[in-house]
């Protein structure tokens, strides 16, 4: 596709005016006091560094149009959406962690196993305090400001929201996945137990000559560990069923801030109409709004109130006097 | 995909290079071009997170200069005047200025002069000028559409005014497509006869550093062709989903509007109806309305299996994958709903006005069928208490346009009995349509009556039969572009402009009609190239007509030229 860029043509006529507009700028702001003005030179870096600079001048620069161009401070609840994609950030490096831990743990290994299963918890509980805090910090969003100011925080809220609610569903997803090969290898250990158990019988049987009671010990100890292994899953398997409730409770709550795809809702003309007729309606409301009270019957009710008052006053203090 | 992929691109290549927090300033028109191919949430994705009309901009003191702005306007004086104003007191930090057309140099002078504090960073003219309703149709959304009816003399600044925007949104499809087209037009139409030597004008001579690109071996074409040519196919009621909702209800700009039909639930009020976005629609759009019945009905009990299995939940997996596909039922739910609304009011509407009966007549009238059984029928259907104006006014005029010649008498009286019957009916109103589009003034075989081989086709096609009498009709540009695959496309009809000509077959095709298209014929284009046959056409149009907009074109047309002294 083609395109034409301009800039280069617009610079050179810019440039070409400030150089006649400076001289005349100059001889008309007065009097002493060097006035620092930030002409650029260069085509291209001072243009950036534009906004970080105020004319720094002993006297009025006069006409020049710089004042009415000021820093500009992003409102404060910026810094709450920052904080939030931060957290997603965060969130999304712990996942990659996650999903490795998961694999090292569903691999066979000698060990117990346990270490994996306590990075597995820790970090499955830091994704989903994080993911909570982000959500409860978007839902205290402030809902002041400019209406203008509130489309582009609700604009930010919105975004926010989908990206959390992707990500606690893909961390679903990756915990589901991760459960249903726990199940299978914890059937398949119950599986192996109950053959061990089966050749312990039958080793059982075969030995039983040899006398029973070290047989039974040998047994009863694999017992224990079995019972031990299949008590720590099932406590795997509980804590990952919590946090997925968890994690269907912050879903919800975003799916009411999250846009539907594909409807009018997510059309921009449309988003755009509704602006200018709210807009339009919450002026129509306020007018009413201050007409009435006005008129108020409340503040003509306190007024007369008063005056009442103030008459019974006076007359109490006449009673005293003429009395 | 072509033309929706190109606005896509321009648009991305718009966002991309600048981080931080963006507000996005449109004009009236540029937010069509945007809102057919961008949705909200992807603006979002691309931190855009204000979206602005640039008329409304100053209206505010509100001082957001932690907003980048990225303007994206039409290169009109208005918006250079919005612009000016703006740049004196800028709202935002940063000004990022795409223009959709070429700019005059007075333009960037003018905008150049206003930008005293240096806040604007890039200037560029990205050529997305065009509205992408489908992958291979768009439109230009001319208000003033009607003015094609009427000669230069009568409305001379309104005139070039369509002309220009005309050839400014074909230059931008070409350059979005990147090729410089050798140029073909109607030859009995002025205005289409202007449009291509202004177009050529622009390409080969003005601005030729801009359309020189790398040559392919046989160059595209561009057909401009006057609406005129075919009255027949806008006047027709429609049997297929698109342009069957268009034409009963109104589709603009991929939206359809349901607010003035009845009382509708709050999110089913305005609906989206986009090949892109909905693949049941992608998948139905050019489907006839029986087959999409059952095809509803069919996505309907797919839907309520769905849901019935959703109340079965027994164990946390269940509960787990419900909440895991809880967004797409959602949006399934969301999208059954649609089809079934429209598709229920559009079954109210046709049981309404009768349209299966008035529908079979009008598509007798413009296939085959004798004079004296389609007289007998206009009279009777005249007769009927139960039609609707517009629909007893398209009858006339088909058979108007059919019969003007053979039986003029029959038409007068079919006239009068129009007259007497509604008082609505503006006096001549036919005669007018006549005036322009009769047979005299077209130049292509409309009706398959004019040569024997054409009358011996037709001769054919009713003795076989049809599958379904309400789709037997076929645009007029089936046939042209039939025609331009076989290379049978006569000089004479559609001479080329200045030396250029064609050597052997197109590859690309861009059909512009002035005055408007219709879905019926982009659902053409779409089924031809769909058949592979080695060429690929797209198709423009300055708007997209129905014929509640067709006859209300003709009407503001008869009414400007009775009003105008300059018309003989």
């Amino acid at each position: 596709m083609a395109t034409r860029n301009q800039t280069y043509q617009f610079r050179k006529r810019r440039d070409a005016l400030k150089s006649v507009r400076a001289p005349l700028s100059s001889s008309a702001s007065g009097s002493g006091g060097p006035v620092i003005e930030m002409v650029s030179a260069s085509l291209l870096g001072s243009n950036r560094n534009r906004s970080a600079y105020a004319p720094l001048s002993t006297e009025d620069p006069g006409p020049s149009s710089r004042d009415a161009f000021t820093v500009g401070l992003p409102p404060a609840w910026v810094d709450y959406s920052d904080e939030i994609a931060a957290n997603i950030q965060q969130a999304r490096i712990k996942m990659s962690e996650l999903v490795k831990a998961h694999a090292r743990s569903l691999m066979p290994s000698f060990g117990d196993g346990n270490e994996e299963q306590h990075t597995i918890e820790a970090l499955t509980r830091e994704i989903t305090e994080l993911l909570r805090r982000s959500e409860k910090r978007l839902q205290k969003f402030p809902a002041n400001g400019s209406s203008e100011d509130s489309n582009v925080r609700k604009n930010v809220q919105r975004s926010l929201a989908t990206d959390l609610q992707n990500l606690s569903m893909d961390l679903r997803r990756k915990q589901s996945t991760y459960l249903k090969s726990l199940r299978q290898q914890n059937e398949g250990n119950d599986g192996a137990d109950l053959e061990m158990n089966l050749n312990g019988s039958r080793s059982q049987l075969e030995d039983d000559e040899f006398g029973d009671l070290g047989f039974n010990e040998q047994q009863l100890s694999r017992l224990r560990n079995s019972e031990q292994f299949t008590v720590e899953r099932e406590r795997e398997i509980k804590q990952v069923v919590q946090s997925f409730n968890e994690l269907a409770q912050i879903m919800k709550d975003l799916s009411v801030l999250v846009i539907d795809q594909g409807t009018i809702v997510d059309r921009i003309d449309y988003n755009i109409q509704n602006v200018a007729t709210a807009v339009e309606e919450g002026f129509k409301q306020l007018q009413k709004a201050e007409k009435t009270q006005k008129e108020g019957g409340m503040v003509r009710c306190a007024t007369i109130l008063v005056i009442m008052c103030f008459v019974m006053l006076v007359l109490l203090v006449l009673k005293e006097i003429l009395l | 995909m072509v033309l929706v992929s190109a606005a896509r691109d321009y648009i991305n290549r718009m966002l991309q290079d600048i981080s931080g927090m963006k507000v996005l300033i449109l004009d009236s028109y540029t937010i069509s071009i945007v809102s057919v191919v961008y949705s909200q949430s992807e603006l979002l994705q691309k931190e855009v997170f204000l979206v602005e009309l640039v008329e409304s901009i100053s209206m505010s003191r509100e001082s957001m200069s932690h907003l980048k702005a990225v303007c994206f306007l039409r290169p009109i004086s208005e918006n250079i005047q919005h612009l000016r104003r703006q740049l004196a007191s800028p709202r935002f930090g940063e000004y990022h200025l795409f223009f959709s057309n070429i700019l005059k140099d007075t333009q960037i002078h003018i905008l150049a002069d206003s930008d005293e504090q240096e806040i604007v960073q890039q200037l560029q003219e990205f050529y997305a000028d065009f509205v992408a309703v489908d992958p291979y149709h768009f439109t230009l959304n001319i208000q003033s559409n009607h003015t094609y009816m009427l000669p230069a003399v009568v409305d001379p600044s309104n005139w070039q005014h369509l002309c220009d925007r005309v050839v400014d949104g074909i230059a931008a499809v070409f350059l979005a497509l990147k090729r410089r087209p050798i140029i073909r037009y109607q030859s009995k139409s002025d205005i289409a006869k202007r449009v291509a030597h202004e177009t050529a004008k622009l390409m080969y001579q003005q601005e030729s550093g801009l359309f020189d690109f790398r040559r392919t071996e046989v160059s595209p074409l561009l057909l401009v062709i006057d609406r005129r040519d075919d009255p027949v196919t806008p006047l027709l009621n429609q049997w297929t989903y698109q342009a069957m909702v268009h034409e009963l209800i109104g589709i603009q700009d991929n939206k359809v509007d349901l607010r003035n039909m009845g009382k509708f639930s709050k999110d089913q009020q305005e609906v989206v109806l986009s090949s892109e976005q909905d693949s049941f629609f992608k998948s139905n759009m050019y489907e006839n309305f029986g087959d999409i019945g059952m095809n509803i009905k069919h996505l309907v009990d797919e839907f309520q299996q769905i849901s019935k299995s959703n109340q079965n939940i027994q164990t946390i997996e269940d509960m787990a994958k419900f909440v895991d596909n809880y967004p797409e039922y959602r949006q399934m739910h969301g999208n059954v709903s649609k089809h079934v609304t429209l598709v229920t009011e559009m079954s109210k509407i046709v049981e309404e006005r009768k349209l299966m009966l008035v529908s079979q007549t009008e598509q007798e009238l413009a296939c085959n069928g004798g004079e004296v059984t389609a007289f007998e029928a206009v009279k009777n259907l005249l007769d009927n208490e139960n039609l609707s104006e517009i629909d007893r006014l398209r009858l006339v005029m088909l058979y108007a346009l059919r019969y003007e010649k053979e039986k003029p008498v029959n038409l007068m009286n079919l006239c009068n009995k129009l007259a007497s019957q509604s008082a609505k009916y503006k006096p001549g109103l036919v005669q007018f349509l006549l005036k322009q589009a009769g047979v005299d003034k077209r130049s292509g075989d409309l009706f398959g009556n004019r040569d024997l081989l054409n009358i011996a086709r037709n001769m054919a096609r009713g003795l076989k039969g049809v599958e379904n009498v309400y789709t037997q009709h076929q645009p007029f540009l089936f046939q042209t572009m039939e025609n331009i695959v076989k290379g049978r496309l006569k000089d004479t009809e559609y001479p080329y402009v200045g030396n250029h000509f064609q050597q052997g077959r197109p590859q690309d095709v861009v059909i512009f009609i002035v005055g408007g298209t219709t879905y019926e014929e982009s659902r053409s284009v779409a089924l031809q190239n769909a058949s592979n046959s080695g060429t690929r056409f797209i198709l423009g149009g300055s708007v997209v007509l129905n014929s509640k907009r067709f006859l209300k074109d003709l009407e503001e047309a008869q009414r400007i030229t009775r009003s105008s002294p300059s018309v003989i």
